[in-house]
């Protein structure tokens, strides 16, 4: 399947020469990493999972060429966050998300990529399916946040 | 009057759950190059004739590439100004701490260095 999403008509990928990362972190917000999946794939689950526990609704974040992110819509606590991530992780038997579901757990607090990485541009919406008006629309607000401080950081 | 009152008791339930008001952070993370202090060891013997190891900062400087990260959360224009800092002031392993309060003593916080160019997982 053919997803568009990383052809931008801001400039905000071009120049990053910074060697950081800058991330949104949230206890209360289900969000999962998927790597080296078809954008297939990563549908189905992000739909499964929100019809299964009942998450509302769900968007879609293209970070490069088969990584993917997804951020639910409902308020969770940490400890169903956690739930529901690792039922994702160990249902669909990805690796690379049961490491980052790991590495969640250290933190104690999920974090997505905002700004750019190395070639990586920033990740960009690809598919939203059900209500936003809670974290995703939280997501939103921090992610808009971010990218107007990347623009400041460019223009200094 | 009364909004004074509710807002004092959720406040205090949440103190009481042990519930942090802040969870929407703003996270910058990757790897840097720093110099930081070199620690001597050395060793005391106790009252109780037990030798006890202890750690003493010494003036000397190393240079050092680890990884760190900062877990910010406050106000767009704090988050703006505590990220321009981090810039120069690298973390001390996992940094979880609110804008303002870094910004008012950043060196409490990090050691001077630089971010570089490595491989780094979310």
């Amino acid at each position: 399947m053919k997803v568009n999403g990383l052809r931008g008509k801001s400039n905000l990928n071009e120049e990053w020469n910074h060697h950081f990362v800058l991330g949104y972190t949230d206890e209360e917000t289900v969000m999962l990493d998927f790597d080296s999946t078809s954008f297939k794939t990563v549908r189905y689950w992000a739909s499964r999972a929100m019809k299964w526990f009942k998450l509302e609704g769900f968007i879609i974040l293209r970070s490069s060429l088969n990584n993917y992110h997804v951020i639910f819509n409902r308020k969770v606590s940490w400890k169903e966050n956690m739930h529901i991530v690792a039922w994702v992780g160990l249902l669909c038997n990805n690796p690379m998300l049961e490491k980052w579901f790991l590495m969640q757990c250290i933190k104690e607090g999920s974090t997505l990529r905002v700004s750019p990485k190395r070639e990586k541009p920033s990740p960009r919406i690809v598919f939203r399916h059900g209500k936003e008006e809670d974290q995703v629309k939280n997501f939103l607000k921090y992610r808009e946040l971010t990218k107007n401080i990347i623009r400041k950081l460019k223009a200094d | 009057m009364y909004i004074i009152n509710f807002a004092e008791t959720v406040l205090n339930t949440n103190a009481k759950e042990g519930k942090t008001p802040m969870v929407k952070q703003i996270a910058i993370y990757g790897t840097y190059e720093a110099k930081v202090p070199v620690f001597q060891r050395y060793w005391k013997r106790r009252i109780d004739g037990v030798k006890q190891r202890y750690w003493k900062k010494t003036t000397r400087m190393k240079k050092v590439v680890e990884s760190g990260r900062y877990e910010f959360h406050g106000k767009g224009k704090d988050l703006y100004k505590a990220i321009i800092k981090a810039l120069q002031i690298m973390p001390k392993g996992f940094v979880d701490v609110s804008a303002i309060k870094f910004l008012k003593k950043p060196e409490k916080y990090g050691y001077e260095g630089e971010w570089v160019e490595r491989e780094v997982k979310s």
